[in-house]
């Protein structure tokens, strides 16, 4: 019996060994001239895709830049955070402690945003949010989070110009429908305060639950007096609405923000989405020499049409280089590198941009439409979201200034409340 | 004048309309030896599960020293000194042939709800198993799973999970069902050695052990007692030859 | 004589663990620590499933109680942030026997598949609330907590937050324990082997599980409160369907009964989900495979594997002992 016993703690021992030997395979924490970059992206799960998008953006500008920045070694290292808050938690964990990472970057949606950025305040490592786009990130609870930097967007920066932009097509009355969740109180919140601001009426905001594939019960709701309808859509809710609003024999204008229209659903969709207009920081169809020769060289590679989840990190990559440049391909600890990314401003594929004192970006907002053509040398009849309007150098607070806008409560399911519906 | 241990008064239960038992008086007095007898499908183990509350009567009384138990639950008649032992055997396989005898014996006490010590501790307990194994010849086998056990052995520590909760009367339901005929002789002397204060309300298929242990037989047809009386009437009786033997 | 052996190695392993631990590397500090909150919720499930034979799919509904609990307080009321952290501990508890007493009222009637769709709706519609009473939970945001308690020690600190989180692995694994050697453990087992049986020895089958499924609810609510201290997060993501299976799967994995067996199957998925994803992405297939092998070639699980061996062993000596023809 004792021979057991002492056989079973020999299989524990072996068992520390094995775990002392994990601990032993780590990084030290600053070897010269290089640089690790942890990156959160869901790779499996309904968002796999979008993950793969938003990595290959990384990866695209890694490889035209021969693997290093300004000499600096880049080890990047890819986690699946499975489009889960809790789990992208542990895998920036496992990023900061077992790779030792300088930085992690990504996070899809608002939630992940809002889970990760805690954990760069308690481990003094610089996140930088390339997608998420949860407006307190960089807004009211943007001094918790001083290693936080933004790359992407905030919900409501889009929103802010095209409410405006829907005011002056001379729209007076809107219904919204958008999907039930931060994201979409966000992007509608916007929209509605700048419509309104300017004169315009929200007159019915209804919620379909994330994920609603038949609108059936929503779409007769919908109040005959409206001049346009504006839809905030993610993923496969993207393709359903516009379909079964046509079926309907839907004949007002249809608008929305940018996810319901990007390029990552725009190759799904058909006919009958031509002519709808929407608003984001980035377009596949900018006419510009620089977002041609990138939509190219993006298509060659991965064998679809770049959207703005590629096109943003691949901006990430090149704003993290810029920085790189400047001290000569060393990492200048995480503080000063947040510092020092605040204050690069770089002529991007999407347009100029510069990140503002809450480190969010300043940049181009374009509002486009969508038409069939041909467009950057191709030559099939494709769906483009053609750029109708530029509003440049919009701020995440618009017009509003900031002290104001942050005096009033974020966006949400109940603000701006709705003045005008019954 | 003593008050019997068991009566049932114009017992009866249906199932939709199917009349399993019609109208079953009867009486089992301190020490009774009685059984009830019928042939397959007489209804005598749908009255063992009213009688003992698996089942809900439809009409009737059960009395127990005189209180009205119709209602109640199993576990109350069983702390009210009611014990039955199944046809088919319901021990606990996965346990041990002391942890089967431990929890019969556990069932009537308040330890029962006892959650912060060791269930070995309680002496007394280990104490009355052992009495009642060592009485049946099985405290050398306490160990074994009684899954390993032979049918006919299961079969006898099927009536000790019986006796252990100190029943004043013991409803046994088939205790020789599937045993060979030196085996079901065995379980008669087995149950004849039990205590004579304790009565005994069997149904049985095998007449031999029928004849041997009861003292008063009930005959059961289509869940209507069709006749009773002592063992010696009834095994002379023509009706029940027809009824239990076919034409006889 | 052969569970004072057991009692032995486990006590030599535990002992190995706490030792050994702190010179790990970091992550592996917290990937331990990791396994066991999920121990502890392993266990509390085992004390269903292995013991008195209820396969509940809604474990998670009391993690996700303990959990919401301890980040609201936090968040909202700061409180549990210094000594008080323990009166969390207990709250978190007592929250998740009051939520299993009152779901026991529904699911104890049941059993079989019944049993196991009734936990799993009511565990749903733990998830539902979490998710969609935004006032109160964050929604899909979920909560973030303010750092870890300090009173004296700092949690903080992963080795101080290891130790502590080992000590009531330790306490929950040592309290089960004595509870399923108890009467009313035993009576547990009894139910499990054949309910109407107990019923007819004098036990209120009904009651005795009743009890079992609030104590098993009240180590859930425990395991809650560390696990949000753990993420620093809680999100509706840790209440959904997938926390209860995984739960299951770690007792049927490491061998239901036997309250280890849930900690071991809590070490090994968490190993394969949090270390193996990070190095292959098909490691879903890797945990599936595990999952499929041992339901069909190891019923009592992986705890069941040195007593196999040990068979196997005897049958080859007793092979080798037969001289040949």
């Amino acid at each position: 019996m004792k021979e057991k016993l002492t056989g079973r703690l020999g299989w524990a021992a072996g068992v520390a060994c094995f775990a002392l030997g994990m601990g032993a395979g780590t990084l030290p924490a600053s070897a010269a001239e290089e640089l690790r970059i942890g990156f959160l992206a869901p790779l499996t799960g309904p968002f796999a895709q979008i993950g793969k998008d938003m990595a290959n953006g990384f990866q695209l500008y890694l490889d035209e830049a021969g693997g290093s920045f300004a000499g600096a070694k880049v080890t990047f290292v890819v986690e699946d955070g499975e489009g889960k808050p809790p789990v992208n938690v542990r895998k920036a964990e496992k990023l900061i402690r077992q790779d030792k990472v300088h930085m992690f970057i990504g996070g899809l949606l608002a939630s992940t945003g809002y889970a990760l950025a805690p954990v760069s305040t308690r481990q003094k490592t610089v996140y930088v949010s390339s997608i998420a786009a949860a407006d307190d990130l960089t807004q009211r609870d943007s001094a918790k989070y001083p290693y936080m930097v933004r790359t992407g967007w905030t919900s409501s920066q889009p929103s802010h110009p095209f409410g405006q932009w829907a005011c002056e097509q001379g729209y007076k009355k809107i219904v919204t429908v958008a999907a039930d969740y931060a994201f979409g109180y966000e992007v509608v919140g916007g929209f509605q305060k700048a419509f309104e601001d300017c004169g315009g009426r929200i007159i019915q905001k209804m919620w379909p639950p994330l994920g609603t594939k038949d609108f059936g019960p929503f779409i007769p709701q919908i109040k005959k007096d409206a001049d346009a309808i504006f839809t905030l859509m993610v993923g496969p809710m993207a393709l359903q609405l516009p379909k079964q609003l046509k079926d309907a024999g839907n004949k007002k204008p249809v608008i929305g923000g940018g996810t319901s229209y990007d390029e990552y659903v725009l190759p799904s969709m058909g006919d009958e989405v031509v002519g709808h207009v929407s608003a984001l920081q980035y377009s596949a169809a900018i006419d510009t020499p620089k977002n041609a020769a990138f939509v190219k060289k993006y298509r060659s590679k991965y064998g679809k049409v770049p959207s703005y989840y590629s096109e943003s990190n691949y901006t990430t990559a090149q704003m993290i280089h810029e920085v790189l440049k400047k001290t000569g391909g060393k990492w200048p600890g995480a503080e000063k590198f947040v510092k020092m990314m605040s204050e690069i401003r770089i002529d991007a594929v999407r347009g100029p941009v510069r990140l503002d004192e809450m480190r969010n970006p300043v940049q181009n907002i374009y509002i486009k439409k969508v038409e069939k053509k041909k467009l950057h040398g191709y030559p099939q009849d494709e769906l483009w979201n053609t750029v109708i309007k530029t509003y440049p150098a919009v701020g995440q607070f618009w017009k509003y200034g900031k002290a104001d806008f942050l005096k009033q409560p974020v966006y949400s399911r109940d603000y701006p409340p709705c003045k005008y519906c019954e | 004048m003593t008050e019997p241990v068991l009566e049932l008064k114009s017992l009866s239960k249906s199932f939709g309309g199917l009349h399993a038992v019609r109208g079953v008086s009867l009486q089992v007095m301190p020490g009774d030896r009685k059984a009830i007898i019928g042939p397959n499908g007489a209804g005598k183990t749908t009255l063992f599960n009213v009688v003992t509350g698996v089942l809900p009567a439809t009409s009737g009384e059960v009395r127990l020293f005189g209180e009205n138990i119709t209602g109640w639950a199993p576990h109350r008649r069983t702390a009210a000194g009611m014990a039955r032992t199944f046809q088919i055997t319901s021990l606990f396989p996965g346990l041990t042939v002391l942890d089967n005898v431990l929890l019969a014996i556990g069932g009537v006490r308040k330890m029962k709800f006892v959650m912060w010590r060791f269930l070995s501790s309680y002496r007394d307990l280990y104490e009355k198993a052992r009495g009642l194994l060592e009485k049946a010849g099985y405290w050398d086998r306490r160990d074994l799973e009684v899954r390993n056990l032979s049918h006919g052995e299961q079969r006898q520590i099927e009536i000790i999970l019986g006796l252990a909760s100190d029943p004043k009367i013991l409803l046994l339901d088939e205790p020789a069902a599937g045993l060979a005929s030196g085996e079901s002789r065995e379980m008669a002397e087995f149950l004849k050695r039990l205590d004579s204060s304790l009565a005994i309300l069997l149904i049985e298929h095998d007449m031999d052990v029928v004849f041997d242990i009861a003292e008063h037989i009930s005959v059961l047809h289509f869940g209507e007692l069709v006749e009773e009386g002592p063992t010696e009437k009834i095994r002379a009786s023509d009706r029940v030859q027809q009824i239990y033997l076919g034409t006889g | 004589m052969k569970s004072r052996r057991n009692i032995l190695i486990v006590i030599a392993a535990l002992l190995a663990l706490a030792i050994i631990t702190p010179f790990s590397s970091s992550y592996v500090i917290t990937l331990i620590t990791h396994a066991l909150v999920f121990a502890i919720l392993a266990m509390s499930l085992d004390l269903l499933l292995g013991y008195t034979g209820l396969p509940s799919l809604g474990q998670a509904a009391y993690l996700g109680m303990g959990a919401y609990l301890t980040a609201i307080l936090a968040s909202n009321y700061g409180f549990g942030l210094g000594w008080s952290f323990w009166a969390v501990i207990l709250l978190g508890m007592l929250l998740g026997a009051a939520t299993a007493a009152f779901f026991g009222l529904f699911a104890i009637r049941a059993t079989g598949v019944y049993f196991l769709m009734i936990t799993l709706a009511l565990g749903m519609c733990v998830w539902g609330l979490a998710y969609r009473w935004n006032s109160l939970t964050g929604g899909d945001n979920g909560i973030n907590l303010p750092p870890r308690p300090e009173f004296g020690i700092s949690l903080a600190n992963d080795v101080t937050f290891f130790y502590v989180v080992f000590g009531f692995f330790v306490f929950t694994l040592a309290t089960l324990y004595v509870l399923v050697r108890s009467p009313f453990g035993r009576t547990l087992e009894g139910i499990r082997e054949r309910e109407l049986r107990m019923r007819i020895l004098g036990y209120n089958t009904w009651l005795h599980k009743y009890i079992a499924y609030i104590i098993a609810g009240a180590f859930g609510g425990l395991a809650g409160v560390l696990w949000a201290q753990m993420n620093g997060l809680v999100s509706p993501e840790d209440v959904i369907l997938t926390t209860s299976v995984d739960a299951l799967l770690m007792v049927v994995l490491g061998g239901p009964g036997t309250l280890v067996g849930g900690a071991i199957g809590a070490a090994v998925v968490t190993f394969l989900r949090d270390y193996l994803s990070t190095l292959v992405h098909w490691w879903q297939y890797v945990l599936g495979g595990v999952y499929v092998l041992t339901i069909l070639y190891l019923p009592g699980g992986l705890i069941g594997i040195p007593e196999r061996v040990r068979n196997w062993r005897v049958r080859r000596g007793r092979k080798a002992a037969v001289p040949s023809h």
